[in-house]
């Protein structure tokens, strides 16, 4: 997750306006998920490999690792849906018999679970194009440009800003317990978890009453308003990407 | 109008799990001064920090802004946070958005300006803190020194008249708080007044024109810095060193290289100027 964020920060598509990622990640990832072949989410992920890697500059070897975190969710369910068990091997396209039992494949599950398979790893790497090119505090600022209530985006900015706060801080205890032995054992282990828990809560109120006076001396009355850069508009990408998404809707609509 | 433009009277404080924190201080600070709060740990000097612009409330006792004791109804309160600034000592409790340039815009949007000045003002408070370069980086990449800094960029961009550092070189290396040091004295050079706490004595002394210290919740002395230090029993009591200009220059004093009528030094190049050239030497 931290090595995410610190792509989003550093990659050739930052000075590109957040709202044309967003939009290209979230139209592509509709499509992905809609689509009726299994041809729209290969193109869609050698389209998205293609912008994350070539275009972004993000090492292949970064995405691919990112790739394989959804994997193993995604087999776990594609071999559910793709392995039938029965006492009847009719009908079957690949099986085998165990124990009077009859375990095999029908060949359509296995067509719709190849299909899901791809349609979910599409839309994934829609969504790493949008969290390796775009930092989170742009994702926010075109949540509440699009009129997400404020409560909830004034939440993601200071959720976001602290996970690394408290990161920072238990990473210091934990140094501090592992340097006087805190971690020999199971024992000593459950215990030093425990207080480090214990030590961060009390370090997060305290951090909270102090975030608040000092928002309070910057003349803080209840709203987060702040001033987001402005990106410059480039009308040459509105125009790639809706030849890209007509490319796309159009396969869908060919191959079906 | 008054001659202060800030002043505590008479303030006392304790903290709701009763620690008393302030007890009976009087405070008066002169329009455009350069001030240090000099105090160990626990003196005091946040809390006091906290009643000049209006975060706590003294349980007796007032704050005068410009001889008008303040108030604490929302658009009063408003008002003193545009003229009294804090830049707080732990950067990581200032800075509540991941992005610099959001940070920094936060206090002047609070004031109300239009989006145009805001910009300019972040640009300008960007470029006074050398951060110009920053300001693309997420708050969390950064080093505490560059933090700091973006903190202080965030009060600055709100223009106020007074400037109230708590602690800030606390965690600068020598170079950057050295830089701090001169970004001070230009601000005050443009007619701010400037109040800073540290328990770095040799900082209290060479910078500040007057020097209040602080002991358990009091201000025990105030007046110029150089006769606050001459006053070694004072220092000794405060839990403080003396600054070792001073040191040596009473050492240069007892054994007779220097006179008692020389001035004393504020920086290191006046005292070198005052340590004579030893009879029979050659000019270097």
């Amino acid at each position: 997750m931290i090595a995410i964020d610190s792509y989003a920060y550093n990659n050739q598509l930052k000075s590109v306006h957040p709202s044309e990622k967003s939009l290209f990640a979230i139209m592509t990832m509709v499509i992905c998920i809609t689509s009726p072949t299994i041809l729209t989410p290969l193109v869609i992920l050698a389209l998205m490999a293609g912008g994350i890697i070539v275009k972004a500059g993000i090492p292949a070897r970064v995405f691919i690792k990112l790739l394989l975190i959804p994997l193993a969710f995604l087999l776990i369910s594609v071999v559910t849906i793709v392995v039938t068990v029965s006492t009847d091997p009719s009908g079957l396209w690949l099986y085998q018999n165990l124990y009077g039992y009859t375990i095999g494949i029908h060949y359509p599950d296995l067509v719709q679970a190849v299909h899901l398979f791809l349609k979910s790893l599409g839309a994934v790497s829609c969504l790493y194009f949008l969290a390796l090119t775009t930092p989170i505090t742009e994702l926010i600022t075109i949540l509440h440009k699009i009129k997400v209530p404020y409560i909830i985006t004034e939440l993601m900015v200071l959720i976001y800003r602290f996970i690394f706060v408290f990161m920072d801080t238990a990473i210091t205890i934990r140094r501090a317990q592992s340097s006087r032995l805190g971690y020999v054992s199971m024992k000593s282990t459950y215990r030093s978890i425990s207080q480090l828990f214990s030590a961060l809560i009390g370090k997060m109120f305290l951090k909270s009453r102090d975030l608040y006076d000092s928002m309070s001396a910057r003349g803080y009355t209840g709203e987060i308003r702040v001033l987001t850069k402005k990106y410059p508009i480039n009308p040459k990408n509105y125009v790639i990407i809706t030849v890209l998404e007509i490319f796309l809707i159009l396969i869908n609509l060919l191959w079906r | 109008m008054s001659k202060y433009i800030l002043e505590a009277v008479d303030l006392q404080y304790s903290y709701p799990d009763g620690t008393n924190a302030l007890r009976n201080v009087n405070l008066p600070i002169h329009q455009g001064e350069k001030l240090a709060i000099l105090g160990s740990n626990g003196a005091g000097k946040s809390t006091l920090f906290m009643q000049m612009n209006g975060i706590y409330r003294p349980d007796s006792g007032c704050i005068k802004y410009q001889g008008e004791e303040i108030s604490y109804k929302n658009k009063a309160l408003i008002e003193l946070r545009k003229k009294v600034g804090i830049v707080f000592q732990d950067p990581d409790s200032q800075l509540f958005s991941a992005s610099v340039w959001q940070d920094i815009s936060f206090g002047p949007l609070n004031l109300g300006l239009s989006e145009e000045k805001v910009t300019e003002r972040v640009k300008q408070a960007l470029i006074d803190t050398e951060t110009t370069d920053l300001q693309d980086k997420p708050t969390h990449l950064l080093s505490y020194g560059q933090k700091k800094r973006v903190s202080i960029a965030g009060v600055l961009a709100m223009e106020p008249d007074v400037i109230i550092f708590d602690e800030p070189t606390a965690g600068m290396d020598p170079r950057h708080s050295q830089e701090f040091m001169q970004l001070l004295n230009s601000l005050s050079d443009k007619g701010k007044t400037i109040i800073l706490s540290t328990h770095d004595v040799d900082l209290a002394y060479s910078w500040s024109d007057r020097l209040a210290i602080m002991y358990r919740g009091e201000i025990i002395a105030q007046g110029l810095p150089g006769e606050l230090f001459s006053r070694s029993e004072l220092v000794q009591h405060a839990d403080l060193t003396m600054p070792w200009l001073i040191e040596t220059y009473n050492e240069l004093l007892k054994k007779g290289w220097i006179l008692p009528s020389t001035p004393l030094p504020k920086s290191k190049e006046d005292l070198f100027k005052i340590i004579p050239i030893k009879s029979g030497q050659q000019t270097a």
